[in-house]
């Protein structure tokens, strides 16, 4: 694939940001970048926002032109998620989907909690520690529903296609056969992730049972029906999401001139990150 | 790491690295401690690689981690100085090197390549600060139990909140022990918190980590059970049926390994493979030097990319 990043300012400072690039030309992650890698739909484009084992909350800006990758802010602050022992920052490496959204005015039937007004998020565990901004080619094996504080998240389970893994790993089973306990981690480190902040466990539908290969893509697929409809101009409330693009010609929020708009790069070496981050949280009773 | 030191005396430390180390072309970083004021390290070679060498300085002489940074084990508040090795979630098997002149702290050598300690899922890399403890010989000419010593200094794992940096010193309070078999010999790993953690003020002894730190000494206990089966090596054992031993029986096992080291620095020992033992710090000593003898190497603070393999994780099925 032809993507690369632009990265502007240095990494764990408000600069910071990552644009995705296709030959050599700005586009969005949340906009351009096409959801499905190939005919069949059985290979996606994921876009990767924080690499397994850091801490940084990198995503994919909602109300910047093109959408950089951006760290998360708090009160003027950066955000970084917490590590919960025996877990170092996140445990895979985390990112959306593009061209996805869960939509925010719409009630799932079956979690019967609204959608978080993000891209789909994705959780890769192949072996391989990506990189900020790295669009990923994935094959997907299952989703869990997360309902975190009052909206649906679903966190959808994949696979890079060129990890030694792959072929072995076609629905959500065979994750337990070859990756023991992955599933069980998954789950836990999303229950308590955000009790370090001084916020409650998180709790999953379904029981925290992680549903299959099917039951994900039909989660896909209405996220991706739900970003249709955002990036038609045709949503209920597009809650002042950015939908400038630079290639999709036939939508109004098409504009070749954004290109132009995108600072160039002036890449610089990461900022240290503060001590505290380094601190393990011991969370009484979550194993 | 705060310094304690006023800026006008790090300028002067700062100096006297410039004039003293000319014999080497060094990379500093400053290494405050109020207990150790004068004591730095100077990196040369390429980190991750077999040129890599970190040696500790003391006011801009080279002096060796193993002999010269004083011990000083205090019994009664259970406390030592401690050398970090390894930081918490990295994986370069980087240790003191007790073969070479001065040893300094080098990445350990397999086959000629540099080792890394595998990822057991789901840990990242070793899971704590892991060290040892300086002035401490784990004697292999001798039985702890059945089982004769590693021919290393004592192991240390520190459970602070920080992640240290190679060969960083840091006074620390002893709260107990695993007795490690590995591969039929003893290898301690003693357990330590840094005195200045907030944690510190919470435990006395092992025991109190049950509480304080919930999961955490299963944990370290498994980690060690299985960290070599991705190398295709078997579980390792334990002595006392894998029980801690607690503060006031692990300072035994460090004044013992404390006196195998006096035993050893006064060439008393003899034998095949016995440590380097060229120190500037004891002056009776047989092997003391007024300096180290160390070549310079090309390159500093350089480092080669980790192979993408060491990412890895490797799962094992619950027994």
């Amino acid at each position: 694939m032809s993507y690369t990043t632009r990265q502007v300012g240095a990494a764990n400072t408000l600069d910071y940001k990552v644009y995705i690039e296709k030959d050599g030309k700005p586009v969005s992650p949340f906009h351009d970048i096409p959801l499905y890698a190939n005919e069949d739909k059985t290979i996606l484009n994921m876009i990767v926002e924080v690499p397994r084992w850091t801490n940084a909350k990198l995503e994919i800006s909602k109300d910047q032109k093109l959408n950089p990758i951006v760290q998360d802010t708090k009160k003027g602050k950066l955000r970084f998620v917490r590590n919960c022992f025996p877990h170092h920052g996140y445990i895979h490496n985390y990112g959306a989907f593009p061209q996805t959204w869960e939509d925010p005015n719409v009630i799932h039937s079956e979690t019967k909690a609204k959608g978080d007004n993000d891209p789909l998020d994705v959780c890769e565990i192949g072996e391989r520690v990506a990189n900020v901004g790295e669009v990923k080619q994935v094959k997907v094996l299952g989703v869990m529903a997360l309902l975190d504080e009052g909206e649906t998240d679903w966190k959808v389970i994949v696979i890079d296609v060129n990890d030694p893994l792959a072929p072995k790993l076609n629905d959500i089973e065979d994750v337990e056969t070859h990756l023991p306990g992955l599933l069980r981690a998954t789950n836990e480190w999303f229950r308590i992730y955000k009790i370090p902040d001084g916020k409650p466990e998180n709790q999953f539908a379904f029981s925290g049972e992680c549903k299959n290969k099917k039951y994900a893509e039909e989660v896909i697929t209405e996220c991706a029906e739900a970003w249709e409809t955002l990036i038609k101009g045709e949503s209920v409330d597009s809650k002042g999401i950015d939908l400038t693009n630079s290639t999709l010609t036939n939508v109004p929020t098409y504009s070749e001139a954004s290109v132009q708009e995108i600072p160039s790069a002036s890449p610089q070496p990461a900022a240290p990150i503060d001590k505290s981050i380094d601190k393990w949280f011991f969370i009484s009773g979550a194993h | 790491m705060t310094s304690k030191s006023s800026p006008a005396l790090a300028r002067l430390s700062l100096t006297s690295q410039h004039l003293s180390s000319k014999r080497l072309s060094s990379t500093r970083s400053t290494m405050s401690s109020h207990l150790l004021p004068n004591f730095d390290y100077i990196t040369q070679g390429t980190k991750y690689t077999t040129s890599y060498e970190n040696y500790l300085s003391n006011s801009g002489s080279i002096v060796s981690y193993f002999h010269d940074v004083p011990l000083d084990l205090d019994v009664d508040k259970h406390e030592a100085t401690f050398i970090c090795e390894i930081p918490r979630w990295t994986n370069g098997k980087f240790e003191i090197n007790t073969e070479l002149e001065g040893n300094p702290i080098t990445q350990d050598v397999k086959d000629d390549q540099v080792r890394f300690v595998r990822n057991l899922f789901p840990y990242h890399g070793y899971i704590h600060n892991y060290g040892c403890f300086p002035q401490t010989w784990e004697d292999p000419t001798v039985k702890h139990l059945e089982w004769y010593g590693d021919n290393d200094p004592l192991d240390v794992c520190e459970v602070g909140d920080t992640v240290l940096k190679i060969g960083e010193i840091k006074r620390v309070k002893i709260l107990g022990s695993l007795a490690m078999i590995d591969d039929g010999e003893m290898d301690w790993k003693v357990i330590v918190v840094d005195i200045n953690d907030p944690l510190a003020k919470e435990v006395d002894d092992i025991h109190h980590l049950v509480t304080k730190r919930p999961g955490l000494l299963e944990t370290t206990r498994q980690w060690f059970r299985d960290y070599k089966l991705p190398d295709g090596n078997p579980q390792t054992e334990f002595a006392y049926n894998g029980r801690y031993r607690n503060a006031t029986e692990t300072i035994e096992v460090i004044k013992e390994c404390n006196k195998s080291w006096k035993d050893l620095i006064m060439g008393k020992k003899t034998g095949d493979d016995l440590p380097n033992i060229k120190n500037t710090a004891i002056r009776e000593s047989p092997g003391y030097v007024e300096r180290f003898d160390i070549k310079r190497k090309k390159y500093t603070n350089r480092e080669a990319p980790i192979p993408e393999e060491i990412d890895k994780s490797f799962f094992i099925s619950k027994d």
